[in-house]
């Protein structure tokens, strides 16, 4: 059964040949900002999810102005197709497509497998930085159709529209304010939305080499919790990554119309005064 | 307590440079960090895995017949800014005294001004990492 928007995934076989196609930008995206110097695929450019993405001042995404800087820096024009790769099971590579789109770029793709199926290929990475030609790109306003704010929350809690935590078990229940090892990323609070469902992220990769799980494996995942193609569906994590990678395979490989990302996830929820909270 | 003089000069050292220097020191750390010793890799495989931890750090310290401890880690080399914040204070503190170790303040890296260069969740690691050595340098054999 293939995904429901296929085109939105390429292997690692498809880049390989593509390495040279100048209608095509590689971009690697990582949790781990030095990965990239160590060595990337050929051609690659990098963004960094938080010295190229956020907005340098306030919590926020980079303005569209400021994307249209950086997406031309990166050779970019409004034609080209953009291929997303990175480590950690592609989370912040789905991060950054979530954020291209946002401004509403069309053509992208994300890289099954990632940086980890690339190296278990034992295919080249090479060092050095990679530039080319600037552009002149010109970003559409945000679209705030896949991005939820708090308030779409408070809504979404009262019409009993479903709302989907990707965090651990162990976040989800409130035990953990954060992720296993990532102490000072938390919260005040421990707990969930009221009404969301716990599906991690995880669940959706196959943890031998990052690939995403088949559609059926995937339509069981969601579908058994009640999060059906016709919902209007929420996401949400900790700081909004790890819920792109579950916005991308509702979206693209499951083909759901309605669904956003609520970046501001748990460490704003769990901050949040006078915001309900379950455990 | 003053910090030890290695790791001082290590600081200095990095609060001098642009942002740009900063990283590729950072890479040049996290590519002379030390693989773990064979003597211990037995050690290291009695380890519970984490579920969805993102750097699985291991680390174990032994004390020299003069009271100097010695730290050894294993961290993945997929993660390069862990393995270079861990090889600063590797540098800055192998051979150090007990005392030496856990004297050293929780905010040490504030003057590198790493923060221009890395998010702050990364340094939170760094502070991770200290607290790890001290608590491996207290169990030192």
């Amino acid at each position: 059964m293939p995904y429901a928007r296929p085109e939105y995934l390429v292997d690692t076989e498809w880049v390989a040949q593509n390495l040279s196609n100048p209608n095509i930008r590689i971009i690697e995206s990582d949790e781990d900002p030095l990965l990239y110097a160590t060595g990337h695929i050929e051609g690659a450019v990098q963004v960094d999810w938080f010295s190229t993405l956020q907005h340098p001042l306030r919590r926020d995404f980079l303005s569209k102005e400021k994307f249209e800087e950086v997406a031309s820096n990166l050779g970019i024009t409004n034609d080209t197709t953009v291929v997303f790769y990175g480590d950690k099971s592609n989370w912040f590579a789905a991060y950054a497509l979530w954020l291209f789109q946002y401004y509403g770029h069309q053509n992208v793709k994300i890289m099954n497998g990632g940086r980890t199926k690339w190296e278990q290929e034992n295919r080249p990475l090479v060092k050095g930085v990679v530039t080319y030609t600037q552009t002149k790109y010109q970003a559409k306003e945000a679209d705030n159709s896949i991005r939820a704010f708090r308030n779409d929350i408070f809504k979404q809690i009262e019409s009993k529209k479903p709302l989907v935590d990707v965090r651990s078990s162990k976040e989800y229940s409130g035990e953990l304010t954060h992720m296993p090892n990532y102490p000072q990323e938390g919260a005040t609070r421990g707990g969930h939305i009221p009404t969301a469902v716990s599906i991690p992220w995880s669940l959706a990769v196959n943890e031998a080499n990052s690939t995403f799980k088949t559609k059926a494996e995937l339509m069981a995942l969601y579908e058994d919790k009640n999060i059906k193609p016709d919902g209007e569906i929420i996401a949400y994590c900790r700081i909004g990554e790890r819920s792109s990678l579950t916005w991308f395979v509702l979206k693209y490989l499951l083909g759901y119309e309605n669904v956003k990302n609520y970046d501001g996830s748990w460490t704003e929820w769990g901050n949040l005064v006078d915001a309900p909270i379950e455990k | 307590m003053a910090l030890s003089n290695k790791l001082q000069e290590i600081i200095d050292d990095i609060a001098s440079m642009s942002r740009e220097e900063k990283l590729e020191t950072l890479i040049a750390y996290a590519e002379s960090f030390p693989d773990l010793p064979e003597r211990f890799k037995a050690e290291k495989e009695k380890m519970e895995p984490v579920p969805e931890c993102m750097t699985p750090v291991f680390l174990i310290a032994e004390k020299d017949s003069d009271n100097g401890i010695h730290f050894y880690f294993d961290i993945p080399k997929q993660s390069p800014t862990v393995r270079g914040l861990a090889s600063i204070l590797l540098n800055g503190l192998d051979g150090c005294t007990l005392e030496e170790i856990i004297s050293v303040p929780v905010d040490f890296y504030l003057p590198m001004n790493l923060q221009e260069a890395i998010s702050q969740q990364r340094i939170n690691g760094f502070v991770g990492v200290l607290a790890h050595m001290k608590q491996a340098a207290v169990n030192a054999r």
